[in-house]
């Protein structure tokens, strides 16, 4: 323990504290900037700067361990005029045109000059440090924007472990951060999954804007159906409703009914059939065998990051498409051939899996969260309006018949509820996670669990991925340990899609208070003692198409993966 | 000798003693080589020196272009400080030597922008 003074209060703390956190435990809050806990303490910006008694600088509070009688001042007079100046500084090389932004209100640089009431004279839109566009068809980067914070860069190196973005200091004076000179995201390896975007001060990335090309849709006569997720629908209403106790999940959907989709679904039968289509994979391994892995693939982002990046699993891929995928190929093949379906997810990484190859008119355009605040915003829509009429005919009649009864937000564990009703006739047994890698209470980094469970004759072993660092972490251990797991059910976000880069942005990311409600929120629904993803898809097998693996399902719900290439500099 | 080494000796020179002046057109040409011959040095991570060492060439030019004014002065000084909140010991060195030249040519800085 040591004793330290912060502004005139004496505290004892813990030795190895920065001067940040020892000043957080008695509610003094120090501005940062360019600071993520335990990821990005590298004290570039030099915001969190404070007065130490005996030092003849200032110091950064983020990196500088307290010392025992350490007399700290975090708001004096000079205090507050270096961190007035290096925000002028950052500020005059930042374009601005904060109303035309894609931070769209929630930027931290603009409130971060505001509360330090910044003055400087070439305020107005200026050129900015650097006039590049990286363009990418999930990623974009305005680097007019960029303040050099390198906290992307920090996300892309630990959570993601893509390694796109980096900090190029060749030049000290102009330094850049960006992907490999002269390439665009996607050839330098970007799995799309818009963490970089999440953990982005400022507006300089963004996720690549579709709503333009929606509002152009909704003004053709062609009708126009939108399929939301159930955690896409969960944020909006969050979004509208501004976390009142109850979130009302209709809401999302009548409002986005309100835009002019001719009809507003959800993809939870989708969903229910990329189970039943996973658990005839998961059968037909443990009749035939199980010397590989089934890894699901019903995050783009993960798909991708395998095909980028560990090739030699891709064998272990499940080739079920992802919900949004297979229903719209459902919808225009088989339900309504002439209409036009736009996904609304909280995803960023769907927007380059639908430019895949393979999976080419599939849907027309995706949606991220903040893009339908945004279209909201454009349609100056009642925000406290409620519930309009959302029947939605005959598509709704063969699609969402859904149960009433949600599974569980972990895919596996919805995969092994139907594989334990179909042998064992009865409903899963909740399972036991070890956490084998991460920390569940600071997922912000992903995490890995495992658990076992005995179904019928079979002693299964699943895990659960989140994040691409623990990814890459998983792969290696499969490598290693020459492990195999029946199912892993894997996502390149940390928590999955409720944190998804397409949702709104959240200043602290590393607390997850907000996601840890939402996942709370999305559980309310669940009732694993009654759901059973037949129920919601009968309607659908028994009119349109065969069984479960079928030929017809094959060619609908099925795809495939190839290795990919990326250039890195 | 390198202008950078001149311009190093006479900051040795003014520390000792604050009676040696320039005149007012070797100032601006002396401090501006100075500051240049630190770009190699500046490694680009934090923002008061990466961005403050240009905004200084760039306030000092205003003073030669007969531009400057109050404001300049007083953003120049804020620049010169805020070098003091810099990383390492690339920026506080130059904050401090900029700090000295502030200190011994308040008369070549304040004359051409005090209005009466």
């Amino acid at each position: 323990m040591a004793k330290i003074t912060i502004n005139g209060n004496t505290i004892k703390v813990k030795k190895g504290t920065s001067i940040l956190n020892a000043a957080k435990s008695i509610g003094i809050d120090i501005p940062t900037l360019c600071y993520i806990a335990e990821m990005n303490e590298v004290g570039f910006c030099r915001i969190c700067v404070v007065e130490v008694e005996g030092e003849q600088d200032l110091v950064s509070a983020c990196n500088t361990e307290i010392t025992n009688k350490m007399v700290v001042y975090t708001d004096s007079e000079k205090v507050k005029e270096a961190r007035r100046a290096s925000l002028r500084l950052l500020a005059q090389k930042h374009r601005f045109d904060c109303w035309n932004c894609p931070k769209d209100g929630m930027c931290e640089f603009y409130d971060i000059l505001k509360e330090h009431d910044i003055v400087f004279e070439e305020f107005g839109p200026g050129k900015g440090r650097y006039d590049d566009f990286i363009d990418g068809t999930a990623i974009n980067q305005d680097q007019t924007k960029c303040i050099l914070c390198k906290r992307c860069v920090a996300v892309c190196n630990d959570v993601v472990a893509a390694r796109v973005l980096k900090f190029r200091d060749d030049d000290g004076l102009n330094p850049i951060v960006s992907p490999t000179p002269e390439l665009s995201f996607d050839e330098t390896g970007c799995i799309g999954c818009g963490q970089c975007v999440k953990a982005c001060p400022t507006g300089t990335l963004f996720v690549k804007d579709h709503v333009t090309d929606v509002e152009d849709m909704l003004l053709d006569p062609v009708p126009v159906v939108a399929q939301m997720s159930e955690e896409a629908a969960m944020i909006i209403a969050e979004e509208l409703q501004q976390f009142s106790e109850n979130v009302n999940v209709r809401e999302a959907y009548s409002t986005i009914k309100q835009m002019g989709f001719s009809d507003v679904l959800d993809v939870n039968t989708a969903k229910d059939m990329v189970v039943l289509e996973d658990v005839s994979a998961l059968k037909h391994r443990l009749e035939n065998g199980r010397d590989l892995s089934l890894i699901s693939s019903h995050c783009p982002a993960a798909v991708r990051f395998t095909e980028l990046y560990h090739d030699n699993h891709l064998n272990e891929l499940s080739t079920t498409k992802t919900a949004h995928m297979a229903q719209a190929k459902l919808i225009k093949d088989v339900l309504d051939h002439k209409a036009k379906v736009v996904s609304i997810l909280s995803c960023s990484a769907a927007k380059m899996e639908m430019t895949r190859e393979e999976l080419e008119g599939h849907v027309d355009a995706v949606l991220t969260v903040n893009e339908v605040m945004k279209m909201i915003k454009h349609r100056y829509l009642d925000k406290e309006r409620h519930e309009v009429d959302i029947d939605n005919g005959k598509l709704q009649a063969a699609l969402s018949v859904a149960s009433q009864y949600q599974g569980s937000i972990l895919q596996v564990e919805n995969v092994l509820q139907k594989l334990s009703l179909d042998i064992d006739n009865k409903p899963l047994e909740p399972l036991n996670y070890t956490v084998i890698a991460g920390d569940e209470s600071k997922a912000s980094k992903g995490v890995i669990k495992e658990a076992k469970v005995k179904i019928g004759d079979h002693k299964l072993k699943v895990a659960v991925v989140r994040g691409g660092a623990q990814i890459k972490a998983f792969y290696k251990m499969l490598e290693v340990s020459n492990k195999t797991y029946d199912y892993v059910d894997m996502m390149a976000c940390p928590e999955g899609c409720t944190n998804g880069g397409g949702t709104p942005f959240e200043h602290d990311i590393t607390t997850h208070e907000v996601i840890k409600k939402r996942i709370e929120m999305l559980c309310q629904h669940t009732d694993m003692a009654q759901y059973d993803p037949s129920v919601s898809t009968r309607v659908l097998y028994e009119k349109h198409l065969d069984h479960p693996s079928s030929d017809d399902v094959m060619t609908l719900l099925h795809t495939s993966f190839s290795p990919k290439e990326s250039t890195k500099e | 000798m390198k202008e950078s080494q001149v311009v190093n000796e006479l900051f040795e020179k003014w520390i000792e003693d604050a009676k040696t002046k320039l005149n007012e057109d070797n100032f601006f040409l002396k401090i501006n080589e100075y500051l240049e011959s630190t770009h190699p040095e500046i490694c680009g991570k934090c923002a008061p020196c990466r961005d403050g060492v240009p905004r200084l060439e760039a306030l000092l030019k205003e003073y030669k272009e007969g531009n400057a004014t109050l404001k300049t002065l007083k953003e120049i000084e804020d620049i010169v400080n805020n070098l003091r909140s810099s990383r390492c010991s690339v920026g506080l060195d130059i904050g401090k030597n900029m700090e000295v030249v502030l200190e011994n040519n308040y008369h070549l800085l304040y004359n051409p922008v005090k209005k009466y």
